[in-house]
């Protein structure tokens, strides 16, 4: 441990009174609880349709004023005729209907099959670099050398568009013959092994000083010092990495497949729908949505673990 | 209301709503301090105290009874400022110097800048830390914030300083030498203090009078006028009249069911 | 949010500092020795990893057109850093004075701040043009708003009891409590998430260049290079886009600590 954790002046101070009003049974706090994630929930859903108003209102608003505001020369920002910025119900209506001319396939499910294949790619990639990355930060927890001369790198590492290697990742996966999907995967493993990494290490080494007295006091040795200490303490932060992991390697394997030039995918698909724009506008905004979707959705079920695995945990 | 009065409170309760039962913090307190003494609320934990000293600086509200301060409503004494207050923790703002903390409530006051500067150097000379005004918080020690905070309370010259267990986060040493300090600001100012503490010898140090009060519900157990001649010292707590007073609190305190002090 | 803390504000003596950091220059020379002995013995393809001194000699060579390309690049990436840090900051000023609402909302920043923004690159393209620096810092923009906005609206709630009590006791306006503590209260807030922003920022341009830009841009410069095959340009251009990362991350800290210098207090204490 290079530093202890010392406490700030803002640290919360409830006042006397906070103690005598805190009569409430618990049960009714968590039942509480419960209905505000209910409330962010629904908050949530309103918030992306105040979005979508803004979205239509700012179209409506460019239509009816064409585009320059009033009195002056001064052009909005973003063009509003249905080539820049396609209804809201046309980009929902592009979804249910067939991708392409010959096609019955519906986009929807089409982009949902291209979806599946990036996120298997982003799930492996995070297995992968999640597995090597807690690897590492326990090998960086007892060889002190090694952390303290990789351990800086690794963190300036994350001000790096590390991402910006991508194209040589699939260019090492094409001349190895791989299949681009390899490659991909690799690029997420990468993006996902960083974060996992630092926030372990950092957990790992978060218990106080009290608690690894107590642990020398009763003669544990290293290695039960690890699995009933440091362990469990860095579950938290552990699961925070994954989460920061979790995102990159949806956005690895996206980049990825746009390197690739071939192969499946969400990304391509994008590509394709980028190249063909005039034809359909909505047809993009759709592919882009359900990729955030994807995105959205892979990182959420990697939070609801997370709230399973810590529901005993006293979260401040 | 006699011409010395300064703080009144008459039938004071107070209750907190708890999610189907109510508590009573406090139950119908009669109260009257006169200007210039040194009042301590001296209780166990669940006693109060603070409840009582958080009506009177209006930063709660009485279920029912009156209070009224330098002849005001809390409110429109605290709207004018009438009082100075210092928690437990010192809270100064991590953002600012020394020198800027102090001068906090004189800018909340619309003070100009000339006469805010002035006024902080007259406060850092009395609580003797001129040389850290451009220092900030986390440079000093648990001790010297809290003296910053004594200084900023005092800075807007108030009749009345409000003290919620001021010393309550310091080690004895300091605590003992804070105390010394205190009664030193105190004869120099005259302002009036009430002072919350759960320390018996804390309170017969430093009060001329003591409040003695008793848990669930909080009520007024005791007034224990304290004789002991100022300027007190390190001596003082050495003598025979000043364990008297100790036991003689003590006594007061334990004739009442009470739970001790968790801490 | 970030994992990010690089620079801190512990000013030890001169010889605490070098003992930290020569095991930190010790590893880089290790690491960039063997590279370059393995490439040379084992006599690897470039198309795996050219040797360090390939690199550097190919960044020499083409020195003027990878900084030309850098300076463009550097532009958008401040454009969009601005653009986000300010519709940010703006955004969560008006949010802070609704507390009820904020919470929903901040949820749902946190939420679409999952989804992979980079996908926004072409529609960016499209709305301003392949070439206009608008598209990238865009893309760019949109990536540093959601950290800026949910750090700076807990930055604007997240007030100390104890402050706001004593704001209380003094009979502070509600205008007078925002400049004299919540403003200042959020600042640390807001500047981690610059911090994490400016990477963001360049990551956001990097990838939206890989989908097309003006063709001397960094972004485009590598994808380029890359699939010439001109591999040490590549990297050259890579190494040149790494630096940028670290420069910008350096200067907002550096910025933090001019503006904040109270903020030494919250140094200590990281591992």
């Amino acid at each position: 441990m290079t530093a202890t954790r010392t406490a700030t002046t803002s640290a919360p101070a409830a006042g006397s009174a906070g103690q005598v009003e805190r009569v409430t049974p618990r049960r009714s706090g968590r039942l509480s609880a419960a209905r505000k994630r209910v409330l962010n929930v629904v908050g949530a859903v309103l918030v992306v349709a105040v979005l979508a108003g803004l979205w239509e209102g700012y179209k409506a608003l460019g239509r009816a004023v064409g585009d320059v505001v009033p009195g002056t020369r001064i052009a909005f920002p973003v063009a509003t005729d249905d080539l820049s910025m396609p209804h809201v119900w046309s980009i929902l209506g592009a979804l249910v209907e067939p991708a392409r001319r010959s096609d019955p396939m519906s986009l929807g499910s089409y982009l949902l099959g291209e979806t599946s294949v990036t996120l298997r790619e982003a799930f492996y990639g995070l297995v992968a670099g999640s597995s090597l990355g807690l690897l590492l930060a326990v090998l960086f927890l007892h060889v002190v050398p090694l952390s303290k001369g990789l351990m800086p790198w690794l963190v300036a590492s994350q001000t790096v568009p590390l991402v910006a290697i991508a194209p040589m990742i699939v260019i090492w996966g094409g001349k190895a013959g791989a299949p681009p999907w390899v490659a991909v995967t690799g690029i997420a493993a990468y993006l996902a092994f960083f974060p996992v990494t630092i926030n372990t290490l950092r957990g790992l080494k978060s218990p106080p000083k009290v608690q690894l007295e107590f642990m020398r006091s009763v003669g544990a040795g290293r290695w039960q010092v690890l699995g009933w200490l440091r362990i469990p303490a860095a579950l938290p932060f552990v699961f925070a990495g994954l989460r920061l992991a979790a995102t990159a390697s949806v956005v690895g394997a996206i980049v990825g497949e746009l390197s690739a030039g071939t192969g499946r995918g969400i990304g391509r698909a994008i590509l394709t729908f980028a190249y063909y724009y005039s034809n359909g506008p909505e047809k993009l905004y759709a592919a882009v949505l359900v990729a955030a979707a994807a995105g959205i959705v892979f990182v959420q079920s990697l939070a609801l673990i997370e709230r399973l695995a810590l529901r005993h945990r006293h979260t401040p | 209301m006699s011409e010395a009065e300064i703080i009144s409170v008459r039938g004071v309760t107070k209750q907190f709503a708890g999610g189907n039962r109510t508590v009573t913090a406090l139950e119908d307190i009669d109260l009257s301090i006169r200007r210039g003494e040194f009042v301590s609320l001296l209780g166990p934990s669940g006693c109060g105290k603070s409840t009582l000293l958080r009506i009177l600086a209006d930063l709660t509200e009485p279920t029912s009874g009156t209070v009224s301060l330098n002849g005001k409503t809390p409110a429109a004494a605290r709207t004018d400022r009438d009082y100075g207050m210092v928690f437990q923790q010192a809270g100064l703002f991590e953002w600012r110097t020394v020198q800027r903390n102090i001068e906090l409530p004189l800018q909340v006051a619309g003070v100009d800048k000339r006469r805010r500067r002035a006024k902080a150097h007259e406060m850092l000379d009395l609580v003797r830390l001129s040389d850290f005004s451009r220092h900030f918080p986390w440079q000093l020690s648990g001790g010297m914030q809290q003296r910053v905070a004594i200084a900023r309370a005092l800075s807007a010259d108030p009749e009345i300083l409000f003290m919620d267990e001021p010393l309550g986060a310091l080690d004895e040493m300091n605590r003992e030498r804070l105390q010394g300090e205190l009664l030193r600001i105190w004869s120099d100012t005259r302002t009036t203090v009430v002072f919350v503490t759960h320390s018996i010898s804390e309170a017969v140090f430093l009060s001329s009078r003591i409040v003695v009060m008793s848990a669930r519900p909080g009520r007024i157990a005791a007034s224990i006028d304290v004789d002991l001649p100022y300027p007190r010292t390190a001596a003082t707590r050495t003598t025979d009249a000043f364990f008297a007073k100790v036991t003689e609190v003590r006594t007061a305190l334990h004739g009442v069911p009470a739970e001790q002090a968790t801490r | 949010m970030s994992t990010t803390q690089l620079a801190r504000g512990t000013s030890p003596g001169v010889g605490a500092r070098a003992a930290r950091f020569l095991p930190v220059v010790l590893t880089a020379l290790v690491i960039l020795g063997s590279w370059q002995l393995v490439v040379t013995v084992f006599d690897v393809p470039s198309f795996i990893v050219p040797a360090p001194a390939d690199i550097s000699s190919a960044f020499r060579a083409e020195f003027g057109t990878i900084m030309s390309a850098s300076v463009v690049t550097v532009q958008e990436v401040l454009l969009g850093l601005i653009l986000g840090a300010v519709a940010g900051v703006t955004v969560a000023l008006g949010l802070s004075r609704f507390p009820g609402v904020s919470s929903p909302v901040l949820t749902a920043a946190v939420v679409i701040n999952c989804a992979p923004i980079v996908a926004l690159a072409p529609i960016f393209n499209n709305w301003f043009g392949v070439t206009n620096p608008m598209s990238k810092a865009g893309v760019a923009a949109v990536m540093v708003f959601f950290p800026v906005l949910v750090n700076t609206t807990r930055g604007l709630l997240q007030v100390s009891p104890l402050h706001l009590e004593i704001m209380q006791s003094l009979a502070a306006q509600p205008r007078q409590v925002a400049l004299m503590l919540r403003l200042p209260n959020a600042l640390p807030y807001l500047f981690n998430a610059l911090k994490l922003g400016s990477t963001l920022a360049v990551i956001g341009v990097i990838v939206t260049e890989y989908f097309g830009g003006p063709s001397n841009a960094l972004g485009v410069y590598i994808a380029y290079q890359a699939a010439l095959p001109r591999f040490e340009f590549a990297w050259a251009g890579i190494a040149v886009a790494s630096a940028l990362g670290l420069l910008l991350f350096g200067a907002t800290s550096l910025l933090e600590r001019l503006l904040m210098p109270w903020h030494e207090s919250l140094h200590d204490g990281d591992s």
